[in-house]
């Protein structure tokens, strides 16, 4: 289980506008968060991910703390809405950077990437480069290389923002499997509401760098009494 | 301290050291008893009022007579899109800046000397001269500087013109001056800097008592009339003259990036054929052409067996190669190292510390590489004979000169890649050789060529800090050129000229393309 717990965070060095997040998601969960642009979504992703320092709180998995980890040590995979790949290496590197950025696999991990790879339907394009694969298949390779990490915590920074609503709802599917399947805890930044509701049970309000409401998506999509959501949905 | 913070402080500690104390020891001395700055003798005299006048009134004719020409041309190129050869025109407007100064010159005086194909008058030593020199380097920097705020105009802005039925004039004032007044002052202001710390031009072409810049009058106090404390003087003078004109430019902000690969790629706007465009197009190729062919027609009638029998030859192209490729590497390695932690502190949101870093390694656009040469000797003649470490310092000085175009050529790549990649890389541990060799080498080893082939042919073909330090036994070509040209030995000139544009060519496309390697799809 992943557990926030008063986690801090400003831009200003003089901590002026500090964020403040309390939050846990459980194995095996996909939490969306939504909010305006600009309310904090992605900074929480970069704290947990470890880009940014928090100046106070905790991030626990599993009870065990791993704030002051650097990003590499945590437990953390993170796909973005692009640059996932890099674009000069083919597929089967880009995935294989996942387990070992020297490159050197043994023959059990190489057979790990080409089973992810299969999985995700990418069984035959393991030597082409990214310039050559649609959007989809380039996320695709991006969870494959979530998949290789065997890492807990997965972060999708609006990872799918880029794709048609067919793909994207594949996407999720196929998160949704992923997270089940390995009892990872997710959390998904999106604008669209829509895919809140179809990713997560729960969905989270970020607004001015706080979590302002943790309901079940349902509940925050259709009747949540906060003006901001309204206002943010367009149902005010 | 993290691991790229450590490499790009101790390039600051370095440029401070090669660049401050130098500095230091220059104005200690310049503040002697006779010498000091406040000293109203040493103004009054009609010396330094000549040679100051003679700076500033060349540099302006210069900037002039190479910019406005320049607009008129890149509007040219601008409105004519489909012109044939387009390309290939605007490389070859390309290679003024790598071209040897020395060789222009000669290929200028060829052209328009009194026995060239178009004699301009009796003689082009003199103001005259130096003004066609810098106009052959100048006004092709120039337009391809000012090309770039032509092709930024939208193209609905051009349907828009046409619908609205503007004609010519009406098109220029709402259209393209606008795009234009953004870049003008700072093209301006570079080419003005340039042709106030221009020396290799005015020494060749000028240096006599009625033509001498404060940058040739530092290099004859130290090296003919042995005037050290004159020199000091000199230099700070100079130097406060460019820190001048780089205020200003800083004040406007608009200094432009001197651009190394400009994109040919022509804009969408389609034109009728103007006889008056295309006129100007020819015009000013043949004006950067006509030098560079004269050279090589002179030369093919050189006395070359007797040139290359000359050990004195090999020994100037062994000096130039290892001041090229050494000048490269140590900028190339400096410049990696400020830019990689630049563009790490601007992923971190730190972009005014990343901005200060950029611009330390520019600095000599501030303090000028004779200025440095003079304070280096000032600074290290008690202690050592400078002229037994005369590669050391000439690899030192060229190599900060080729600074400021590695920090333009791999900083916007830099800054993209880390932009892009930086998160993730800290996510896959991809750390240290690693990044190197997966990320950084395949993306950006074009860049990273490109910056090393300037560097090495701009140090090959400099004739700056070699004149005030070299020796006959450790001359470079081009100041083997210089010496040849002294000794009225035009013709060997001539043919050690080709032989040396060959070389720095040459050498450009080997580093390109050795180290830049084939285009990625």
């Amino acid at each position: 289980m992943l557990d926030i717990e008063a986690l801090e965070f400003s831009y200003d060095a003089d901590g002026d506008a500090l964020m403040r997040f309390d939050l846990d998601v459980a194995d095996g969960e996909v939490l969306s968060l939504i909010g305006p642009s600009g309310s904090g979504k992605s900074t929480l992703l970069n704290l947990i991910a470890g880009f940014h320092r928090a100046s106070g709180g905790q991030i626990r998995l599993d009870g065990q703390a791993i704030e002051s980890l650097p990003p590499a040590q945590r437990p953390v995979s993170i796909v973005f809405q692009q640059h996932n790949l890099f674009p000069h290496l083919d597929v089967y590197t880009n995935v294989a950077l996942g387990i070992d950025p020297a490159l050197k696999l043994t023959p059990a991990q190489t057979d790990s990437v080409k089973q992810a790879l299969d999985s995700l339907g990418l069984g035959g394009l393991q030597r082409r480069k990214p310039g050559g694969l649609s959007g989809g298949q380039r996320q695709r390779v991006a969870l494959a290389r979530v998949l290789v990490r065997r890492r807990k915590i997965l972060l999708l920074d609006e990872a799918f923002a880029a794709l048609g609503p067919a793909q994207r709802s594949e996407m999720i599917e196929l998160v949704k499997t992923l997270v089940r399947d390995n009892a990872m805890c997710a959390l998904l930044v999106s604008h669209q509401p829509q895919d809140a509701l179809l990713a997560s049970e729960r969905t989270a309000f970020v607004f001015e760098g706080r979590i302002a409401a943790l309901e079940t998506t349902a509940d925050l999509l259709e009747r949540s009494p906060l003006a901001a959501v309204r206002e943010y949905l367009g149902s005010a | 301290m993290n691991s790229r913070a450590l490499p790009a402080i101790l390039v600051l500690a370095a440029l401070a050291l090669i660049v401050v104390a130098p500095l230091v020891s220059l104005i200690r001395l310049g503040s002697l008893p006779g010498y000091a700055p406040g000293d109203l003798e040493f103004w009054r005299s009609a010396y330094i009022r000549r040679v100051l006048g003679f700076s500033l009134w060349q540099a302006l004719l210069s900037t002039l007579c190479s910019v406005l020409p320049a607009i008129l041309v890149a509007r040219a190129f601008a409105l004519q899109p489909g012109f044939p050869a387009r390309a290939l025109i605007l490389r070859l407007f390309a290679l003024p800046l790598v071209v040897p100064a020395v060789v222009a010159v000669m290929g200028v005086v060829s052209v328009y000397g009194s026995d060239g194909w178009l004699p301009l008058g009796r003689s082009l030593y003199g103001l005259g001269g130096i003004l066609l020199a810098h106009v052959f380097f100048n006004l092709p920097l120039a337009v391809r500087l000012l090309l770039p705020h032509w092709q930024a105009i939208p193209e609905r802005h051009w349907q828009l013109a046409a619908q609205l039925g503007m004609n010519g004039w009406q098109r220029f004032r709402q259209l393209e001056w606008p795009a234009l007044r953004e870049g003008l002052p700072g093209v301006l202001l570079l080419v003005f800097m340039l042709c106030l710390t221009s020396f290799a031009v005015v020494l060749t072409l000028g240096g006599g008592p009625r033509s001498t810049t404060l940058e040739v009058a530092i290099y004859q106090s130290l090296r003919f009339d042995f005037e050290p404390v004159r020199a000091v003087v000199l230099a700070l003078l100079q130097l406060t003259l460019c820190m001048l004109v780089a205020g200003l430019a800083l004040r406007l902000q608009r200094m432009p990036e001197v651009e190394i690969a400009v994109d040919t790629a022509p804009s969408n706007f389609a034109a009728k054929r103007q006889p008056l465009q295309l006129i100007l197009i020819l015009g000013a190729s043949l004006f950067v052409a006509m030098p560079l062919i004269s050279i090589l027609i002179d030369s093919l009638n050189g006395p070359w067996a007797g040139v290359f029998v000359n050990t004195a030859l090999w020994r100037a192209v062994g000096n130039s190669l290892l001041i090229g490729v050494s000048a490269a590497l140590v900028a190339v390695t400096a410049g990696w190292f400020l830019l990689h932690y630049s563009a790490s502190l601007a992923v971190q949101g730190r972009s005014t510390r990343a901005r200060l870093i950029e611009m330390a390694g520019s600095i000599v656009y501030v303090v000028p590489p004779l200025v440095v040469g003079t304070g280096l000797f000032v600074l290290l003649s008690p202690h050592v004979d400078v002229f037994d470490w005369v590669f050391a310092l000439v690899i030192t000085v060229n190599a900060l000169m080729g600074l400021p175009f590695v920090m333009r050529a791999l900083g916007p790549a830099m800054r993209q890649n880390h932009a892009a990649y930086d998160h993730l890389c800290q996510s896959l541990a991809l750390t240290g050789w690693n990044r190197f060799r997966y990320l950084e080498w395949p993306l950006l080893r074009r860049p990273l060529g490109l910056a090393s082939a300037l560097v090495a042919a701009l140090a090959m073909g400099d004739l700056g800090v070699i004149a005030l330090f070299g020796t006959p036994d450790k001359a470079t070509l081009t100041l083997l050129i210089y010496q040849q040209l002294g000794a009225y030995l035009i013709a060997e000139a001539t043919v050690t000229a080709l032989f040396l544009l060959i070389l720095c060519l040459g050498l450009f496309w080997a580093l390109e393309t050795l180290i830049g390697g084939r285009r990625h799809a």
